[in-house]
Order: structure tokens, then C-alpha cells, then sequence
């Protein structure tokens, strides 16, 4: 045991985002964070959505209720982390995340399609959240001090999320015919974009520079490969291929129509009208 | 609003001074003699008790048809977590129908010490042979829609919800504290959500009246006709402690002039409140409506469970592996 006190872990609708000067902080750099900080709550923003879809219709009432609080968690992250952004660039954060239009979100490519079955959902989850962890890793002793902060709290959280999710992939990975099949075939659909969580960023040579992250996406790929398959092979399950992230793991130029469809449902009630509060 | 640190500890049988009707050496009669006097007396029955069979039958049954409605509770409000117009509303909302989730399942759990598994309970549900109640069974259409649904609905459940609190069945009583508790919150939610429409746009107002247009009726419906205390079996056991006449009066005396506060006004030119007798007049309720609707067919009955069924079947092969036995490693 550490002596590490007790702390919640989940503040849902307080805003924990420190106070903080970025008044000294370099244009370009600054530039180059909040880009970093709009992939990242895209990310959450867009799993989170695809999560909350499982409240009521899980496969059994115990999971309603773990994918709920998965999704609480994910829409609280990326809540944060637009804040982040907000307070570096003077936007709104409700805005950021709701107007919008489809080609500008920055998501991974990996969270284009919809939830599909269990399996799909599992195997999706269970990538996003490994590939995560080793994105929050490169970012927890970050220079700029409110994102190591952020990240903090957020990997207490995704910690739950990772253990929730091997428990599935072993318990279906282990389980031969129908469970093992969907994760098969899951796996085989999703490995070769799963890297798009790490597409490189623009300002990223900035940021590894100034000790913002700890490593160019690449590299950070070339881990979290490592790291899941050394599980993936333990559990006889496919392995994810070799290769750098593609370039244009974040690009929405013509957006994937699933991703329209999920716009489509969150912004109908947000741009019902200009100028009002919901 | 209860307070989470006030609610009672579960004691264990062995707590408790043994009662009467425990003894087996008794006749049949006066076993029940000694249970009816027991649940008067404002004493709780717990889940190893003996218990007249009525008794048992009676629990399960009100119990079911309230997991049934959280259940399907779910369903209308569902449609709304993925159009949540702001972080927070998506936030509060996706907390909220997990709620719902979390009381489905202690309410399952409740109901299946009683001798009825969760599996049999869900297979009557989908083939319609068990009830959930009447406002589910009704469309969503507007963002005002979620507002009235967590503050009116979840208000005219609560204070029936909070009667239940002293039911003569202990772990029932036990669970409805924590599940008031958070339904508390909705009712908070809802209302946030109803003023925070209430003090926008006209367009807003607009939606927010439409809507509460629309679930005047099935509320008022919601705590069923004016029954004979004497006759209602529920009652004698102590398992609900008011009538729905005393449930929909309770409601009309807090709610409505909440609304009438925030501008909102209930479609219903009777409704006034009689200074002399304290009680609330209205336009008699559609009876048959609710009849209509609590036997399968509403305007959303049968869509709401084929919704279910195709879900339940899709997702038959989880519940197969994880009730199997696991692989070696």
C-alpha cells in the first residue's frame, strides 16, 4: 500500500480544470496544445456518445449500468479537456462540442463506426482504452503543468475502465465459438485503424520539444502495439499489425456516415435555435 | 429529501426478537392471525420470514410491475442521451436513466427472493403478460419532454415511492429509501431543465407547455381511479400506506403550484383547489385510456417491446457465455 490519500475520483458536474496563467506561453506552442487537447476530447466526446448508447439495452442490467458510468465518465473527460482548450483560446467549450460541422471534428478514425454487437463494442473499447493509456502515459509528467494535472485525474478513472474491459476480452477471447468469433472478427476490422489514435499531430515536433509530451506519436504507437499484443498473444487472439499511423487518422474531410448520423442526433436539440440556453 | 446517512442499517435476522408467526409448532391460522397482527403493528417482514402465500404473491407482484417500469422507463428518456444539448445536460442525463437501470435491478433483486427468477420476470414482461406502468407506454417528442418526464413524472412516482418507504416488506422498504433518494436528484434535474426553458426564448416556453399538454393526462391517470380503502388487499398488508386518490392529491398540492410559479399551466380548466375542503377538484381523469394503455396498448406499447425483445435476442449469446463455465486457463 502507498500512502497516497484517498481522493474521489469523479466530479461530475463541478469543473475541476485548475486556474492557471498561459500568458507567457509561446503562440505556436499554445496553437499546438489546444490542437492536441481538441483530438484528445474528441476522442472522449465521441466514445462516450457511442457508450451512452448501451444505457438500457445492455446485455444484462449490471452492464447498463457499468456502460453508463464508462460514458459518464469519457463525456466528463472530454468536458475538461475542452475546458483546457477553452481557457488557452477563449472559446466555449459547449460550443466546441456542439457547432460544429461534421468535417471538423478531429476524432480518431477508430470511432467512426457505430457500436455494432457486444463484441464489436468490447473489442473496440478494449483497443481505444489500451491505446489511451499510452497517450495519458507520454502526457502525465507533461511541462505544461494543468494538462499533467487533467490527465491525473482522468487516469484514475481509466484505470476502472481498462480492468472492465480485459475482463470482457478474456472472458469472450477465452470462451471458443460464437464470443471468440465476434472478437475475431472485430479485431480483424478494427486493428488496421486502431493506430489512428496515434495519427501525428502537426505541432507534435513542438510539442515533444518543449517537454509537452514525452514522444512523438509514432513512437507512443510503437508501444501501445507492444504492450497490446504481448495481450492479445497471450489470449491466442490476432495480433495488431506493424506500421506507422497513418497520416490521416483524424482527417474528416468527407465524414465516415455513421459519424453523420451520431452529429445529426447530438446536435438536433444544441442548433434548434441561436443564442439560447439549454 | 432523505438523507443518505439517516437511512436505517440492514439488520440481520439474528437482530431482531423472533416473531410469533416464526413459530412452527403453530397452527396455519394462528400463524397468519400472528403475521396480520405483526405487519399492523407497523413491523417489518423479512425475505427468510414465513408468509401467508396472499402475502407473497401480493410483494411480487407489486414489485415486478415496479422493476417492469423502471425498466421500460428507461426506454422513452433513452432517445434523449443522444441528443443532449450541452456537456452538462448529457452528463446529468446519462447519470439519470442509469439510475433507472440501477433501480430496475434491486427492484429484480427484491422480487426475486420472493421465488420468481429475474429471468422469468423479464421473459413475462416481453410477452406481455406482466404490466409496467401507464406513462411509458407514451412518445417522446421535444427536448421539453425530458424536462416534464424527470421533474412531473418522477414527481408523481416519488410520492408514491415515499409511502413505500414504510412498507410492511422490509427489503422493499429498505430499497425505496435509496432509490428515492435518487430520484430526489431527477425531480432537481428536471426542473433545472424545465426553468432553465421557462426563462429562454418564446420557442422554448412553446415546447416546454407542449409537452406538459401532452403528459397532463397520462399523470393524472398515473396513480390509477378512486378505489374502496377497505377493499384493497395492498393496503391491508401494509405494503403500499395510501390510496392513489390520497397519492394524486399529495401531488397536485406541491406540484402544481410549482408550475403555476414558473408559468406553466396544466391543461385542465377544473383544476383549482377547494379552500374549504383542502382538496384538489379536477376534470375526472380518462379511465378507460388507462385501461387501454396498461394492457399493451398504448401508442408505444408494442414498439417499446419489440425494442426490448430484439435487444434481449441480439444480446442472448452474452448472457450464455458469462452464465457458462469459463475455459481453463
Amino acid at each position: 500500500m502507498t500512502t497516497e490519500t484517498r481522493r474521489p475520483t469523479r466530479q461530475l458536474i463541478q469543473p475541476d480544470l485548475p486556474e492557471f496563467d498561459s500568458s507567457g506561453l509561446d503562440p505556436q506552442l499554445r496553437a499546438a496544445i489546444a490542437d492536441l487537447l481538441l483530438t484528445m476530447a474528441d476522442d472522449e466526446f465521441v466514445i462516450g456518445f457511442r457508450d451512452s448508447e448501451w444505457t438500457g439495452i445492455a446485455p444484462m442490467l449490471e452492464e447498463d449500468v457499468a456502460f453508463s458510468s464508462l460514458a459518464q465518465d469519457e463525456i466528463g473527460h472530454a468536458r475538461l479537456l475542452y475546458e483546457l482548450r477553452a481557457a488557452l483560446t477563449g472559446e466555449d467549450p459547449d460550443r466546441l462540442a456542439f457547432h460544429r460541422q461534421p468535417n471538423e471534428y478531429r476524432h480518431a478514425r477508430l470511432l467512426d463506426q457505430p457500436r455494432q454487437s457486444w463484441g464489436f463494442t468490447i473489442t473496440r473499447r478494449w483497443l481505444y482504452d489500451t491505446a489511451d493509456s499510452v497517450r495519458l502515459a507520454g502526457l502525465a509528467r507533461s511541462s505544461f503543468a494543468p494538462l499533467a494535472d487533467v490527465v491525473g485525474k482522468i487516469r484514475r478513472e481509466e484505470r476502472y475502465h481498462l480492468m472492465h474491459l480485459d475482463a470482457w476480452l478474456e472472458r469472450l477471447g477465452t470462451h471458443h465459438g460464437k464470443p471468440r468469433g465476434k472478437l475475431l472478427s472485430a479485431l480483424k476490422q478494427l486493428s488496421p485503424v486502431a493506430t489512428s489514435v496515434f495519427a501525428p499531430l502537426p505541432g507534435e515536433e513542438m510539442l515533444v520539444a518543449a517537454g509537452v509530451l514525452s514522444a512523438p506519436m509514432a513512437d507512443l504507437a510503437a508501444r501501445w502495439r507492444s504492450e497490446a499484443n504481448a495481450r492479445l498473444c497471450a489470449l491466442n487472439l490476432r495480433p495488431i499489425a506493424d506500421g506507422v499511423p497513418a497520416a490521416d487518422g483524424r482527417d474528416h474531410a468527407t465524414p465516415h456516415e455513421s459519424f453523420v448520423w451520431l452529429w445529426n442526433e447530438f446536435t438536433s436539440v444544441a442548433q434548434l435555435e441561436e443564442g439560447v440556453e439549454w | 429529501m432523505t438523507d443518505p446517512l439517516s437511512l436505517a442499517p440492514i439488520l440481520s435476522p439474528d437482530d431482531r426478537p423472533t416473531p410469533l408467526f416464526a413459530d412452527p409448532d403453530l397452527t396455519h391460522e394462528q400463524r397468519y392471525d400472528a403475521f396480520v397482527e405483526h405487519v399492523h403493528g407497523g413491523q417489518k417482514v423479512e425475505a427468510r420470514d414465513w408468509m401467508p402465500d396472499e402475502y407473497r404473491t401480493s410483494v411480487l407482484r407489486f414489485v415486478e410491475m415496479h422493476a417492469n417500469s423502471e425498466l421500460m422507463g428507461v426506454l422513452p428518456e433513452r432517445e434523449w442521451i443522444m441528443r443532449a444539448p450541452t456537456l452538462k445536460r448529457k452528463l446529468a442525463l446519462t447519470a439519470k436513466v442509469q439510475d433507472e437501470c440501477g433501480h430496475a435491478q434491486l427492484l429484480y433483486r427484491v422480487a426475486e427472493d420472493l421465488g420468481k427468477t429475474r429471468e422469468q420476470m423479464y421473459q413475462d414482461l416481453l410477452d406481455g403478460k406482466t404490466k409496467f406502468h401507464n406513462v411509458f407506454h407514451y412518445p417522446t417528442k421535444s427536448w421539453g419532454d425530458v424536462g416534464i418526464i424527470a421533474w412531473l413524472v418522477d414527481a408523481a412516482a416519488i410520492v408514491a415511492q415515499q409511502a413505500l418507504r414504510d412498507s410492511s416488506y422490509g427489503p422493499y422498504a429498505r430499497t425505496m429509501k435509496k432509490i428515492c433518494w435518487e430520484e430526489s436528484v431527477h425531480i432537481m434535474h428536471g426542473r433545472d431543465v424545465v426553468v432553465t426553458m421557462m426563462n429562454g426564448s418564446q420557442a422554448q416556453r412553446d415546447m416546454a407547455q407542449e409537452a406538459l399538454d401532452r403528459w397532463w393526462g397520462p399523470l393524472m391517470q398515473m396513480h390509477g381511479p378512486r378505489t374502496d380503502p377497505a377493499k384493497d388487499r395492498d393496503l391491508f398488508w401494509r405494503i403500499k400506506e395510501k390510496t392513489g386518490e390520497q397519492l394524486r392529491q399529495e401531488f397536485l398540492s406541491t406540484y402544481v403550484p410549482r408550475l403555476w410559479e414558473v408559468g406553466l399551466y396544466p391543461p385542465d380548466k377544473e383544476l383549482k383547489l377547494d379552500e374549504a375542503s383542502g382538496e384538489w377538484r379536477y376534470t375526472e381523469p380518462d379511465w378507460q385510456e388507462l385501461r387501454t394503455v396498461v394492457t399493451g396498448h398504448g401508442p408505444k406499447s408494442q414498439e417499446r417491446l419489440d425494442f426490448r425483445r430484439l435487444h434481449h435476442d441480439q444480446t442472448a449469446w452474452v448472457r450464455q457465455t458469462i452464465l457458462a463455465t469459463p475455459a481453463p486457463a
